[in-house]
């Protein structure tokens, strides 16, 4: 890891949880979709970062959310759970591709489709989690499985339009 | 021993993963926790600081519904002061208001969507219409003051007399010296007016207010009209040559209240009846 990649990494964690305080937190579209784009804090941590590091980091930045939601725990559940399957998608994905030496997770990078694909499963999983535990119940399960699938592709697509608009 | 070492070193990153779930779940099963209670919560001061210093920008998008919640309340509470006011009189003490006469009054809040200050006939024209109960003959009054009276009525829109209008006059009365006169506006400055038929031998002061008299069947009594901003007599004249300056500020009305006498009717009816015996 460059020094470079470092302060990345840092731009980061600030411009994503940012935007989820001040702004996503109170966009909930038709009140179906939400968006917790802070998940890209971790999905677009440098591949090679040790998974010790990873799984601290995402318990971190769940708790930051978790703090501005009142609801401790729920973000870090799921945010340490997305960090712990990252790791094998990683991997699944570079066997499939065939093998890179170093794989840099970026749209520029991995190519819109596969960086996509990345995005769409990982957020699913982490949306899938935090929004049945806040449902705290199968009862509502039909609802909370329209949420689960409009706030995926909401926040995938959010995640994708700002990877477009910050290059570096 | 040694193979558990190795076990735990090969799987440290599962056990920490275990670990913080737990821990997460733990946080969530436990509400009450102290950790949750007192520190990881939007009252934490950095927390709090931050999503004020966030407000501060929404609340400058948002001063369109915040200006709308807070004519809706002043609407609810001038009804209740008028009310209260109206069922107990000021010095007597023996006599006891109707209660239907003391509610009298209802309040509307509508939006003023079109407004002339220049003309010397002025009307502005108010987002509600007899769909929500305005008839022609309502008083309007702004948070600040005496606005006009309503003079015409559609579905959805009203138009409004601004007391800015030649022949719009209004019982007054001045409030340290008790006399009731009447104000009018003389057609040149849209925030000054005159006030008429107050004697000589009243003393007036300057910035004496003025304020609606109980002789009108319009406004609730006790609403500011203006204050009194030059007094000045003519010897020739038996009465002071007062002017005011308006309490509503007639270039940035935005809402007003139409104020409904419910029982105004009843009262011009009875009144009615004595023309006939006069003549």
């Amino acid at each position: 890891m460059t020094i470079r990649e470092i302060i990345n990494t840092i731009f980061l964690f600030l411009l994503y949880l940012t935007l989820q305080i001040l702004i996503f937190r109170n966009l909930v579209l038709f009140d179906l979709a939400f968006c917790f784009v802070y998940v890209a804090c971790i999905l677009l941590l440098p591949a090679e970062l040790s998974m010790t590091l990873t799984l601290l980091l995402a318990f971190g930045v769940g708790v930051v959310v978790d703090m501005f939601y009142n609801t401790l725990g729920m973000h870090a559940a799921a945010s340490v759970l997305l960090a712990y399957l990252r790791p094998y998608l990683i991997r699944f994905q570079a066997a499939q591709r065939g093998f890179e030496s170093r794989i840099v997770l970026s749209i520029h990078e991995m190519g819109l489709r596969s960086f996509f694909y990345y995005i769409l499963v990982l957020t699913f999983v982490h949306h899938f989690v935090l929004l049945f535990i806040e449902a705290n119940s199968l009862m509502l399960l039909l609802p909370t499985l329209v949420k689960v699938f409009f706030s995926t592709l909401f926040t995938t697509l959010s995640i994708i339009l700002i990877q477009y608009f910050t290059k570096n | 021993m040694f193979e558990l070492f190795q076990f735990i070193a090969r799987s440290r990153n599962f056990i920490l993963f275990i670990l913080l779930e737990v821990l997460s779940f733990y946080f969530i099963i436990n509400t009450n926790n102290y950790w949750s209670v007192e520190f990881f919560n939007t009252s934490n001061y950095y927390a709090a600081k931050f999503l004020e210093w966030s407000n501060k920008a929404k609340e400058y998008a948002r001063l369109r519904e915040v200006n709308a919640a807070l004519a809706e309340e002043n609407r609810r509470l001038n009804r209740q002061l008028v009310q209260f006011q109206q069922s107990n009189p000021k010095g007597q003490t023996s006599y006891k208001t109707d209660s239907i006469f003391a509610s009298r009054f209802q309040f509307t809040v509508a939006r003023v969507i079109n407004n002339t200050t220049q003309h010397p006939d002025n009307y502005m024209t108010l987002d509600k219409g007899r769909a929500d109960g305005i008839r022609p003959g309502m008083g309007v009054i702004s948070p600040t003051g005496v606005v006009g009276k309503v003079k015409l009525c559609s579905e959805h829109f009203s138009v409004v007399t601004s007391i800015l209008h030649s022949e719009f006059m209004i019982s007054a009365r001045l409030t340290r010296a008790n006399e009731i006169g009447t104000a009018r506006w003389d057609g040149v400055d849209p925030r000054r007016m005159k006030m008429l038929y107050i004697s000589r031998n009243t003393k007036v002061a300057r910035g004496d207010s003025v304020v609606t008299s109980e002789y009108n069947s319009t406004f609730p009594p006790g609403i500011l009209v203006g204050r009194v901003l030059r007094v000045s007599e003519s010897p020739d004249q038996t009465f002071h040559d007062i002017r005011l300056l308006l309490a509503t500020n007639f270039s940035n009305v935005s809402f007003v209240y139409v104020v409904e006498n419910k029982l105004q009717e009843e009262q011009d009816q009875l009144e009615k009846q004595i023309e006939p015996i006069k003549k």
